[in-house]
């Protein structure tokens, strides 16, 4: 009882956990679609090569900025965990789904970052750094499950 | 991770909460940042003009003549680093034609190329080519296929037949186009490219639009026409206050002859 209990917890507070990272994605998303729109250029203070990745040509999918997608699938992980911290179960599979989707995707663009563009894009591995806390954290939830 | 009815409108709320405060926030994001028209009063009584950038000592000349609009003699020289596949410098570029426009021959406005070696960038060298074998036939040539290539942007770039495309722009603007082919595959447009890019990695330039104010990097957030005017009118008062005893010592003040008063000076 003690041990099923004590997994509760846990569980309850990764999704919660989830949900913080998730809305720190959206932010970071949310920030450079707005700098898309207004077509201005994104600081680059960490490290440089911010412009070579906003404006090549895979920084928009059928004319819809790659950021704007990040935004609405930061939005939609910020949801389902938030849903699953208040109990429900399957949204936090679907949370599941969606964060490993988001990481496989992520490691696509830091691939196409590095090998094909040729810099990086602090924002962007912001992103990547949020997205795949998303997947580390449900992935303990299930290992804490297991337990 | 029990159900519990009673809580589930609380999740519920919090969602609607940030989406609301998300979307609000974009909305006053985007029109904080959508600069130039809006808040040019307010960024007028910003006083810090280009106080952070300091002027780069040193760099080659880049391609001579400069690509160059204004008056040689202007005290204040712009100098913008483009890539003709780089959105932001064909969004920029109708802000640099306004600027030229505001100020003629107040200023001095020095285009240069810097095509990024990147892949997707694979036919910026080559639009930067062309644009200089149009100026090798005459130089007012050169900023109208400029003008097409950046107004044209999407166009030729997403075309895989874009030097047929690149060939209809130059017949528009009235350019021989047998000469405007052998120009491309000569070695004197190239060379003008390759000067220019080795002009801004001695400046450091590391993106595009990357551009100078009298040899002061301009920061990326000041890059909108408010700005950008803000700075020009900066320098123009401080350097109308410099010249007025140098005049009267009977200094004639920069020698623009080398065509370029930012290489290497500032």
């Amino acid at each position: 009882m003690i041990r099923e209990a004590l997994g509760q917890q846990s569980v309850a507070k990764l999704p919660a956990a989830a949900a913080v990272v998730a809305l720190a994605g959206l932010v970071d998303a949310m920030y450079l679609t707005v700098k898309h729109y207004t077509e201005e250029p994104v600081p680059c203070s960490i490290i440089e090569g911010c412009e070579m990745v906003l404006t090549s040509s895979y920084a928009e999918i059928a004319g819809v900025p790659l950021a704007a997608l990040g935004a609405a699938a930061y939005f939609t992980a910020f949801s389902l965990a938030l849903l699953a911290a208040f109990g429900n179960r399957f949204a936090w599979t679907l949370f599941g789904f969606q964060s490993i989707i988001m990481a496989l995707v992520t490691a696509w663009l830091i691939y196409l970052q590095a090998a094909v563009i040729g810099a990086f894009c602090q924002f962007c591995l912001i992103s990547a750094a949020t997205s795949f806390a998303l997947v580390i954290l449900y992935l303990v939830s299930r290992f804490t499950r297991l337990k | 991770m029990k159900n519990e009815p009673k809580s589930s409108s609380i999740p519920l709320a919090i969602i609607v909460t940030v989406l609301i405060v998300v979307i609000g926030g974009a909305y006053w994001f985007y029109n904080s940042s959508k600069p130039a028209s809006r808040n040019s009063n307010r960024a007028a009584n910003a006083s810090n003009t280009a106080k952070t950038p300091q002027p780069v000592t040193s760099a080659p000349l880049g391609a001579q003549p400069p690509n160059m609009l204004g008056s040689a003699n202007a005290a204040v020289t712009v100098e913008e680093f483009a890539d003709f596949q780089c959105a932001a410098c064909a969004a920029i570029h109708q802000t640099m034609k306004e600027i030229q426009s505001t100020y003629g021959p107040r200023i001095r406005f020095i285009f240069r190329n810097y095509p990024l070696s990147i892949p997707a960038h694979n036919k910026a060298y080559e639009a930067a080519v062309a644009v200089e074998a149009a100026g090798l036939q005459d130089r007012n040539k050169f900023w109208a296929m400029q003008d097409q290539l950046f107004t044209n942007q999407k166009l030729w770039t997403e075309n895989p037949n874009y030097r047929q495309l690149w060939n209809e722009y130059a017949q528009k603007i009235g350019l021989d186009i047998d000469r405007f082919q052998s120009d491309m595959g000569a070695a004197a447009a190239k060379d003008r490219v390759d000067r220019d890019l080795q002009r801004g990695r001695g400046l450091n330039v590391d993106s595009t639009p990357t551009i100078f104010i009298n040899g002061r990097p301009v920061q990326f957030q000041d890059v909108n026409t408010a700005s950008i005017r803000r700075i020009i009118d900066a320098e123009i008062q401080s350097t109308a206050g410099r010249n007025q005893p140098q005049a009267a010592a009977g200094n004639s003040g920069n020698a623009p002859a080398a065509g370029n008063a930012t290489e290497g000076s500032k």
